[in-house]
C-alpha cells in the first residue's frame, strides 16, 4: 500500500490525485509504525504521526481547494502554464499549504521529532521504507510544486527559502542525532540531516546543484537502507538497540560489522564511497552558487555541510563504538550471526554503495544529469502532457526557457584511480609487514597466559568496563552545552506541542512568502 | 638489512614504563628528575610512556606490598619481549626500612627475574641512568638471544 | 604499458610515495624532537631516534589482546598508513607533479582522505575494547571536530582567492595544481594581506591535525595510557608512529604548498642563472625543489609543531575545541571574509 502510493504520487499529473496518493502512503506509514504495536511507545509514535501527517495533509487539500477555487483545473500541466508568472495572494496562500504539506512529509526541520519516534517504534524493514521512500516522496513534491506548478525558483527569496531550510535541517538533525542513545533513533535522525542535504541541493536552482541533490537522495536510500537493516540484525540477535546496553559485537557478528562499517563510512562521507561522491557534488554546487551571485550566504551553506559530514562522522564513530567494538556485555554472548539472507540482503545495499560511488560519472551521465535538467525544463513537460506547442500558445512571452543547462565540476575527484593508488600502497605494505613477520603473535596464542592478553588496567584485573554512547564526546558536548539542553526542552515529546510547531511553521512561511513572493 | 636495522636499534631507543610498588614517592620524583633538562636522559632514547604494552625497560619502586604484588606481575606480564626489569631504590631490593613489614612481599626478585639493581635511598640521577644504560645493553643481549 | 605500470609503481613506491615519505617523515619528526629539546635546553635524542624507535618497535612481539577484534587491530594500522602515503601523493613539489595524479584529488577531497588515517587509528583503538581507547576515541574525534571548521574555512578562502585571480570558471579553484602554479607567477599566497589570518589560522591547525603536544589530549600518555594506542605494541604500533610522522610531513607540506608555492619560482631562477639546459636542468630543479620543500617544511615544523610544543602545556579537551572553534576559527572567518569582498 506504502509502495503504490508512493508510485501513485509519481506518475499523477493531477493535483488531487496527488493528495490522495499522500493520503494513501501517510495511513500506511501509521499503520506500519504501529505494526509492532506490543512495543512500547509504537501507538503513541503511530498516534503522533497520525495527528502531524493530519496536519499536513489538510494543507495539501486546503491547497489544492484554493487552486481548483481560482484556476478552476487540478491538471498540473494545465495550472502550471495559468499560474506560472503571475502570482497573486491566492495562489501564493495555495502554494505555502501545499508546500509545508509536502514538508511534514519529507519530515524537513520542524517536523523532525515525527520521524525519530516512527523509526524507533517500527520494524526495520518498514523503516527502510520510511526513511528511504516515504521522505523522498515529500521532497519528490516539494520539488514538483516549486520547480514546476509554481515556477519559482529562479526567485532568489525561493532559493534561500529552499537553502535555508536545508542547512538548519542538516544541522539541527545531525546534533540531535550526536545525542540519542538508541541506534534506530539516531538513523532516524540521521535521515532528516542526510534529507537536509538534498532540499539544501536541490534549493540552489542549478544543474549541478538539482543532480547533485538527486544523487545524494538515490544514495541516501542505499546507506540508509542498508544501515536500518544493520541495526535490525542487531535487533534480532540481541533483542535490544539501546546504545548502553550493546557492544562488542564484531567478534559474534563480522559480517554485519563489515556491512555496518561500509554504510557508516557512506553516510559520514568518507572516500570513495557514495555519500561522498555526491556530498562532495553539494559542496561544490553551493560554493559555485556562492561565487555566481556573489552572495556569501551561499558559502555558509557550503561550510555547514562540510562540518555535517564531520558531525555524522562523530556519530557513527559512536555507534561503532558502543555497538560493534568495545567490550562484550554478558546479555549480548549469545548474539551470533546472522541467517545468509539478511546478510545477502545487506550486501547487496553495500555492493551499489560501493558501485554508486566508485562511478559517480556514469551515475550522473545517465542517472541524476538527465533528471536534473529535466527540473529546468518545464515546457517539455507541459507539452508531453498537453500536446506540442500548448504551452507556447497559452504562456507566450511567460515561457521559460528550457535550456540544455551543462553541469560544469569545477573541483576534481577520480575514485577508481584513488582506489587504485591506496590498494598498491596498501599492497606494497602488507607485503613488507609480512615479510617482516608483522603478524609474528601466533605462535603466543596458544600457550594462554591469561595475564599477557588480558587488556590493560593498570595492572588491575579484567573487569567489564565499556564506554558507552553517552560517554563520548564530552568536550565537545560540553561546549554546546546550552544548545544542547536548549534542544532537550524543545523536543518534549508532546505531540500538543509538536502540531503547534506545525502550525507556527505555517504561519512563518505564510508570511515570508507573502512578503517576498508578491 | 632489516634485521640488522633492528639489531642496532634495539638498544637506542628504550622506552621505560614506571611501576609504583608502594614506593614513598621519592624515588618517583628522582626518577623522573632524569629526563629534566640537567641530567635529560632523552639523549639516550630514554622515554616515559604510558603503557605497559609500548615498553621496553619496566622500573619498579618501592618496596612491593601485598596490595600491589599481583598488580605488579601482571604488569610486568603484559610487556612484550624483549624487556628488561630494573627496580630503582633499595625498597625492591631488599625492602629497606619496611622490611619486614606485615604488608611488605618484596623483594621484588622473589618473583621475577630483575636484570639491574639501582641500589640507594634514593639512588642519584647519575646511578640511574648508568643503570638504565645497562639495562638497554641487555636488552640488545636479550633480542639477540630471542632470535636464535 | 608495462613501463608505465612501473613508473607509476616508483611513484607510489619510492617518490613521492612510500619511500620518500617514510624517511622525510621519520626526519622531520626527529627534527621536531631534537628542536624541543634544544628549545628546553636539553641536549636531545639524536636526529635519527624516530629511526631507531621504529626499527626497535619492529623487532618487539606484537600482543593481540584476548578481547580484540584481531583483524581490524592488525589492518587498521596499515590501512591508515595506506592512505596518508597515498595522500601524499596529490601534493604537489612546487613545478613536479605527476601529471596524472593532478586530476585525481582536489582540496576538499584532501580534507576528507585527511579523515581515513584518524578514523582508522580510532577503529584500531576501538577494536581493542579497552576503556582507554573508548575515550581516546572520543578526544581524537572531538580534535578532528574541532580543527575541522577552521580548515574547510582556510581552504574555501584559498579556493576563492586563486579562482578569482586566475579567472577560472565561476571564480572557484580547488585544485592544487592550479593554486601552485598561480603562486609561481603571482607571488606566494603568504604576501598576499587578506590571506594572511588564513595561513596563521592554518599554522594552528597543524598540531591539532597530528596531534601533537599541546593539543594531544587523545594520546595523553599520563593521564590515559596514550588511550588509542594503549594496548598496541610491537610492529603495529611502529606503524602508527610513523603514520603520525608521515601526517606531519603532509600537513607541513601542504602548508608549504599552499602558502609558499611561489618560493619555488627561485629555483628556475638560479638553475637558469646557472646555465643547465635540457635533461640536467629538469633534473637539478626537481632535486632543488625537494630539498627546498624539504627546508621549508623543517621551518614550518620549526614554528608550528616544535615552538608551540616547547612552551605551552597540554590542554584539556574541551579548552581544545574552543579554542579552534573561536579563535582560529575567527582567524579564517575573517580571512574568508577579505577574500570574498576582494580586499
Amino acid at each position: 500500500m506504502l509502495a503504490g502510493g508512493v508510485m501513485g504520487l509519481v506518475l499523477s499529473g493531477d493535483l488531487f490525485n496527488m493528495f490522495i496518493m499522500v493520503e494513501i502512503l501517510t495511513f500506511a506509514a501509521v499503520a506500519l509504525t504501529a505494526f509492532r504495536n506490543r512495543v512500547t511507545g509504537a501507538l503513541e509514535a503511530a498516534f503522533k504521526y497520525l495527528v502531524v501527517g493530519c496536519i499536513g495533509s489538510t494543507c495539501i487539500l486546503a491547497g489544492t481547494i484554493l487552486l481548483y477555487h481560482q484556476a478552476h483545473t487540478l491538471n498540473l500541466a494545465q495550472l502550471s502554464t495559468l499560474i506560472a508568472g503571475n502570482l497573486d495572494v491566492n495562489t501564493v496562500i495555495a502554494f505555502v499549504l501545499l508546500f509545508i504539506g509536502f514538508c511534514t512529509k519529507a519530515f524537513i526541520v520542524p517536523f523532525h521529532p515525527l520521524a525519530a519516534d516512527a523509526h524507533g517504534a517500527a520494524p526495520a524493514p518498514v523503516s527502510v521504507l520510511i526513511s528511504g521512500v516515504l521522505t523522498k516522496s515529500g521532497i519528490y513534491g516539494i520539488i514538483r510544486l516549486a520547480y514546476f506548478l509554481f515556477q519559482t525558483m529562479n526567485l532568489g527569496a525561493m532559493q534561500f527559502w529552499l537553502v535555508f531550510l536545508g542547512s538548519v535541517s542538516m544541522f539541527v538533525c545531525v546534533t540531535m542525532a550526536l545525542a540519542q542513545h538508541d541506534f534506530k533513533r539516531l538513523l532516524a535522525f540521521h535521515s532528516i540531516s542526510q534529507i537536509g542535504y538534498v532540499l539544501a541541493a536541490v534549493g540552489l536552482s542549478t544543474a549541478l546543484g538539482a543532480s547533485a541533490g538527486l544523487y545524494h537522495a538515490m544514495n541516501h536510500t542505499l546507506f540508509k537502507g542498508l544501515l536500518f537493516l544493520t541495526a535490525g540484525a542487531v535487533l534480532h540477535e540481541t533483542g535490544t538497540t539501546d546504545l548502553g546496553k550493546l557492544g562488542g559485537l564484531s567478534k559474534k557478528m563480522p559480517w554485519t560489522t563489515a556491512l555496518f562499517l561500509i554504510g557508516a563510512a557512506s553516510i559520514s562521507g568518507i572516500p570513495p564511497f557514495n555519500g561522498f561522491a555526491s556530498k562532495w557534488l553539494i559542496y561544490q554546487a553551493t560554493y559555485e552558487k556562492a561565487a555566481e551571485t556573489g552572495n556569501i550566504g551561499f558559502a555558509f551553506v557550503t561550510i555547514v555541510a562540510l562540518v555535517t559530514s564531520t558531525l555524522t562522522l562523530a556519530s557513527f564513530v559512536k555507534v561503532t563504538q558502543s555497538v560493534f567494538f568495545g567490550q562484550l556485555p554478558k546479555e549480548c554472548e549469545k548474539a551470533k550471526e546472522v541467517s545468509f539472507g539478511m546478510r545477502f540482503a545487506m550486501s547487496i545495499l553495500a555492493l551499489l554503495c560501493i558501485l554508486t560511488g566508485l562511478f559517480p560519472n556514469i551515475v550522473q551521465k545517465y542517472l541524476t544529469g538527465p533528471a536534473g535538467r529535466t527540473l529546468f525544463n518545464v515546457s517539455a513537460y507541459i507539452d508531453g502532457m498537453m500536446g506540442k506547442g500548448y504551452a507556447q500558445a497559452t504562456m507566450g512571452t511567460n515561457m521559460p526557457e528550457a535550456g540544455n543547462r551543462a553541469i560544469e565540476i569545477v573541483g576534481v575527484w577520480n575514485p577508481v584511480n584513488w582506489l587504485m593508488l591506496l590498494m598498491i600502497a596498501l599492497l606494497a605494505i602488507c607485503i613488507v609487514a609480512i615479510a617482516s613477520k608483522y603478524d609474528a603473535v601466533r605462535e603466543n596464542k596458544t600457550e594462554k597466559v591469561e595475564a599477557k592478553y588480558s587488556l590493560f588496567y593498570g595492572g588491575e584485573e579484567t573487569e567489564f568496563s565499556q564506554v558507552g554512547g553517552g560517554d563520548l564526546f564530552w568536550g565537545f558536548k560540553h561546549n554546546w552545552r546550552h544548545y544542547f539542553s536548549f534542544m532537550h526542552d524543545l523536543h518534549s515529546g508532546i505531540v500538543n506541542d509538536y502540531s503547534l510547531w506545525a502550525v507556527v511553521a505555517l504561519a512563518l512561511a505564510m508570511v515570508y512568502a507573502l512578503i517576498v513572493l508578491l | 638489512m632489516f634485521k640488522k636495522l633492528i639489531a642496532e636499534s634495539t638498544g637506542k631507543s628504550p622506552w621505560l614504563f614506571h611501576i609504583n610498588a608502594g614506593s614513598c614517592n621519592g624515588c618517583d620524583i628522582e626518577l623522573v628528575s632524569v629526563l629534566t633538562p640537567r641530567y635529560d636522559a632523552e639523549r639516550l632514547g630514554f622515554k616515559l610512556t604510558g603503557s605497559p604494552r609500548h615498553a621496553d625497560i619496566v622500573v619498579v619502586t618501592g618496596p612491593v606490598t601485598e596490595q600491589s604484588l599481583n598488580r605488579v606481575l601482571r604488569s610486568i606480564e603484559q610487556v612484550p619481549d624483549p624487556k628488561c626489569i630494573v627496580t630503582m631504590g633499595s625498597c625492591p631490593q631488599s625492602g629497606n626500612v619496611f622490611r619486614g613489614s606485615y604488608s611488605v612481599a618484596g623483594p621484588l626478585s622473589k618473583y621475577v627475574h630483575v636484570d639491574v639493581d639501582v641500589a640507594g635511598c634514593t639512588p642519584k640521577p647519575e646511578a640511574v641512568i648508568d643503570g638504565l644504560y645497562l639495562a638497554t645493553q641487555i636488552l640488545a643481549q636479550k633480542r639477540k638471544e630471542m632470535k636464535k | 604499458m608495462i613501463l608505465d605500470a612501473l613508473k607509476y609503481l616508483a611513484y607510489v613506491l619510492i617518490f613521492p610515495g612510500f619511500l620518500f615519505c617514510f624517511l622525510t617523515g621519520l626526519l622531520l619528526a626527529g627534527i621536531d624532537r631534537k628542536l624541543v629539546a634544544r628549545m628546553q635546553k636539553r641536549v636531545g635524542p639524536p636526529i635519527l631516534q624516530p629511526f631507531y624507535d621504529f626499527f626497535k618497535l619492529c623487532g618487539k612481539k606484537t600482543i593481540v589482546p584476548a578481547a580484540a577484534n584481531k583483524t581490524v587491530f592488525l589492518m587498521a594500522p596499515l590501512l591508515g598508513l595506506a592512505s596518508l602515503v597515498v595522500l601524499q601523493l596529490f601534493i604537489p613539489v612546487f613545478r613536479f607533479q605527476i601529471a596524472a595524479f593532478s586530476n585525481v584529488a582536489d582540496m576538499i577531497v584532501i580534507l576528507y582522505l585527511l579523515l581515513i588515517p584518524a578514523v582508522s587509528i580510532i577503529m584500531g583503538g576501538a577494536s581493542t575494547g579497552s576503556p582507554y581507547a573508548g575515550i581516546g576515541l572520543s578526544r581524537e574525534m572531538v580534535t578532528v571536530l574541532a580543527c575541522e571548521l577552521p580548515l574547510v574555512l582556510v581552504l574555501l578562502s584559498v579556493g576563492r582567492y586563486v579562482g578569482t585571480a586566475i579567472g577560472a570558471k565561476d571564480g572557484i579553484s580547488f585544485s592544487l595544481s592550479q593554486i601552485v602554479g598561480y603562486q609561481l607567477e603571482g607571488g606566494s599566497l603568504i604576501t598576499k594581506a587578506s590571506l594572511i589570518p588564513a595561513a596563521i589560522a592554518f599554522l594552528l591547525v597543524i598540531p591539532g591535525e597530528t596531534g601533537n603536544h599541546p593539543f594531544d589530549a587523545a594520546e595523553a600518555e599520563t593521564e590515559i595510557c596514550e588511550g588509542m594506542l594503549a594496548e598496541y605494541s610491537g610492529a603495529p604500533l611502529g606503524v602508527f608512529k610513523l603514520s603520525h610522522a608521515i601526517k606531519m610531513l603532509t600537513m607541513t607540506s601542504l602548508f608549504v604548498m599552499l602558502f609558499f608555492g611561489g618560493v619555488g619560482a627561485g629555483v628556475d631562477n638560479l638553475v637558469a642563472l646557472i646555465g643547465l639546459t635540457g635533461g640536467a636542468a629538469t633534473a637539478v630543479t626537481i632535486i632543488l625543489d625537494i630539498l627546498l620543500m624539504f627546508l621549508l617544511c623543517v621551518v614550518v615544523t620549526a614554528v608550528g609543531i616544535s615552538l608551540v610544543h616547547a612552551v605551552t602545556a597540554r590542554l584539556k579537551i574541551e579548552q581544545i575545541f574552543k579554542y579552534y572553534w573561536t579563535v582560529v576559527s575567527a582567524l579564517a572567518l575573517l580571512s574568508l571574509v577579505l577574500v570574498w569582498y576582494g580586499l
